[in-house]
């Protein structure tokens, strides 16, 4: 087993005050290995975006810990999350998050100017990204002019233009016909397996979750299944309210069944299983991203 | 992040709406137009009058009068003026001018003050020259002429020199518009004597003094159209003029200056010590004071309504950059989220607020001095109202001017820039990229 590279304990997150107190986590652990490629599935409002947000640092749990290589998260300071995020995490968003108005370099640069690398330097490590996704050609062009498979692409640039660890991608075929979403899938599972970038996708697509190596369902802020060999469950005193609910959910939950999912964990031969691609909107998923 | 970047990209995003950002610039160019506009007036007019004092030099000088005179002279400007003082009661014992002359043993007094140079005394006869010819013309013109007063005075002159206070030789610094009438040249004038001839009032006779061209005096402030000549000259004018006087009226001293040490003493502590002996005394400042003031005054309410105008445009800035904030919700989720930090963005508004400032700044800078430039020629050609003062130019541009007020804009802009570049340094990331 390869090492542990981001590990959660009993998270919890709750929004709202008193009255209105909305609990999106109710104590989620997991342990992510380096290289694996991961998926976070669950309906609207099951809280997998939430726990992405705090596992790629973005947010901060009510409750719980979260470790990187080893590393308490809890006491390091913005400047610290804001370098890991900048030099270690890459993110691909359902809706893209580009600069209209500015060329596709720009912004597959701007990472990189935040982080502020020179004019060079930057400019080189752009072109090669884009070149990884195949678009160099496109570089000087306003990133409006794309199509939406295309900008995907560029996000993707931006995503490994810092040469992260992870990425962490939230709904990434939302936005996109189904014969696209399939080229950017691959394109991401290439990375993953050439470059061991970790890859942690968060989907409610039941087949985008079974080409991910391991599949983390997720209901109502607590993991209900997890495919992982290791996955550890949350010990704390809420552990059997969970499963009972999970268990008597778990007929009408059709698009959330690990069951299904006999693979194992061979990269390879997942991507080598050539399921057809179904594009199942469940439903309008309006608060995830 | 580099800061240059962050420069580049605020401009840039400032030329993203550009309508919006021109007019937010163009409040702050009224703002700056105006108040660089009043400076370099204010300069122009401080300038001069400093050039007149530095010409004049006259740091010591006191011109003295009696404390009654000094209160009659106000008494009467202010009978015809305000008319806030009382009318002044006739005394026998006073010369009907109403001056009152400064008696024997106040100058001996004065000269015992401590930090008057008492052998610097002189006193201020006026002169009474009937008219001025020269050898190349027939023709007579009335002249105006006093003893240049006593401290480190020097007349800015056209051509050449100053006179000779102390020697024998008759001397005279003559206004600049006798030169041509007279029949000469500035330059060829000097050397050259001219006639001063003084008629007496009461018997009619008639003396010529033939008196030496030591300089031609600029027009100017202090000078007032005076021609200036030295001891000797002033006193045997005077000598002449009072020749036929009555006795009573032949020695009184209405007016004397005095130079005191101005290094070691201040002229306040130096007016305290003549206003004990009964004396009023006027600094060099003190004269020209007034006009300073005057023009002060008006430029200081030009002033304000600029820095009005100023802050209007600050609103200004608030607005757009909340708007802008607003616009950018989603773009600043993303820059956090890629690992911005919040003093980042809060710096990169704060410094689209400067660089609005320093746009408006710059404009108003550049117009003010374009339209400032255009307006000292016309003023200076032929006709305009300070044809006759060269020196003088209406508007002056320094360089300490132009630096405080960019400076000043750019502040003033960068606190209107802290309340949306705080909203926008305070936005969640999360929250930010799910913004609509």
């Amino acid at each position: 087993m390869s090492k542990t590279l981001i590990s959660a304990r009993g998270l919890r997150k709750s929004y709202g005050k008193r009255n209105s107190k909305f609990e999106a986590l109710r104590g989620v652990t997991l342990n992510i290995h380096e290289g694996e490629s991961v998926a976070i599935i669950g309906k609207s409002g099951s809280g997998k975006s939430t726990l992405m947000h705090l596992l790629a640092l973005l947010d901060k749990p009510t409750r719980g810990e979260i470790t990187l290589n080893g590393h308490p998260t809890a006491r390091l300071r913005a400047h610290k999350l804001n370098t890991i995020r900048n030099k270690k995490f890459g993110f691909v968003f359902q809706s893209f998050f580009m600069n209209a108005n500015d060329t596709v370099l720009n912004n597959v640069i701007l990472p990189l100017k935040i982080a502020g690398v020179g004019y060079r330097e930057r400019h080189r490590r752009a072109v090669s990204a884009l070149k990884t996704v195949d678009l160099d050609d496109k570089r000087n062009n306003k990133a409006s002019d794309l199509s939406g498979g295309q900008k995907q692409r560029v996000c993707i640039a931006r995503a490994i233009v810092n040469d992260p660890k992870v990425i962490f991608a939230d709904e990434p075929t939302g936005n996109l016909d189904s014969a696209t979403g399939e080229k950017i899938i691959n394109l991401l599972f290439k990375l993953n397996r050439e470059k061991g970038i970790t890859l942690i996708i968060v989907t409610h697509d039941q087949d985008l979750a079974n080409k991910c190596e391991r599949q983390i369902n997720i209901k109502d802020g607590r993991i209900v299944s997890d495919t992982s060999a290791d996955a550890e469950q949350d010990d704390d005193g809420d552990e059997e309210i969970r499963e009972i609910i999970a268990e008597s959910e778990e007929d009408d939950d059709e698009d959330a069944t690990p069951d299904k999912f006999e693979g194992d964990n061979n990269i390879d031969g997942m991507l080598d299983q050539k399921h057809p691609v179904h594009h199942i909107n469940i439903d309008e998923d309006e608060e995830d991203l | 992040m580099k800061f240059l970047d962050i420069i580049r990209d605020a401009n840039a995003n400032l030329l993203r709406n550009k309508l919006r950002s021109f007019l937010t610039i163009l409040a702050i160019f009224i703002g700056s137009f105006s108040i660089i506009s009043t400076s370099a007036i204010q300069a122009g007019v401080n300038n001069f009058i400093d050039q007149q004092v530095d010409s004049y030099g006259g740091e010591g000088y006191l011109a003295v009068v009696s404390k009654d005179s000094f209160d009659a002279l106000e008494g009467l400007t202010g009978a015809m003026g305000n008319g806030n003082s009382t009318p002044i009661e006739y005394k026998e014992d006073k010369i009907q001018d109403g001056m009152t002359p400064i008696t024997n043993e106040q100058l001996d007094k004065i000269k015992k003050i401590d930090g008057i140079d008492g052998d610097s005394l002189v006193e201020q006869k006026s002169l009474n020259i009937s008219y001025v010819s020269s050898k190349k013309t027939d023709k007579k013109y009335l002249i105006g002429a006093e003893a240049l007063p006593p401290g480190n005075i020097k007349v800015e002159t056209t051509t050449s020199g100053q006179l000779d206070l102390q020697g024998d030789e008759y001397q005279i610094q003559l206004e600049k518009k006798y030169v041509d009438v007279l029949g000469y040249t500035e330059e060829n004038i000097i050397g050259e004597k001219i006639q001063l001839v003084v008629v007496d009032q009461f018997k009619h006779t008639q003396k010529t003094f033939n008196v030496k061209v030591v300089g031609v005096i600029a027009p100017g402030v202090i000078s007032m159209g005076y021609s200036y000549v030295n001891n000797k000259t002033a006193d045997d004018i005077y000598t002449e003029n009072t020749k036929y006087y009555p006795a009573e009226y032949k020695d009184h001293v209405v007016a004397i200056a005095v130079n005191y040490d101005y290094k070691n003493h201040s002229a306040k502590e130096i007016k305290d010590k003549l206003e004990d002996i009964g004396l009023s005394a006027m600094t060099i400042d003190d004269i020209i004071g007034s006009i300073k003031t005057f023009f002060d005054v008006i430029l200081t309410v030009f002033k304000i309504f600029g820095f009005i105008a100023l802050l209007a445009a600050a609103i200004g800035i608030i607005n757009t950059l909340f708007m802008s904030v607003q616009e950018r919700t989603r773009e600043i989720g993303l820059d956090k989220a890629l690992g911005m930090s919040s003093a980042r963005v809060f710096l990169s508004f704060s410094i689209e607020a400067i660089s609005l400032g320093f746009w408006g700044s710059v404009f108003g800078i550049t117009v003010s001095m374009i339209l400032g430039n255009i307006a000292n020629n016309i003023f200076h050609a032929e006709g305009g109202f300070l044809e006759s003062f060269p020196s003088f130019n209406l508007a002056t541009y320094t360089i300490k001017d132009i630096i405080i007020v960019t400076v000043l804009i750019m502040f003033i802009s960068f606190l209107a820039g802290t309340l949306p570049a705080r909203r926008a340094a305070s936005k969640n990331p999360i929250d930010a990229l799910r913004y609509e």
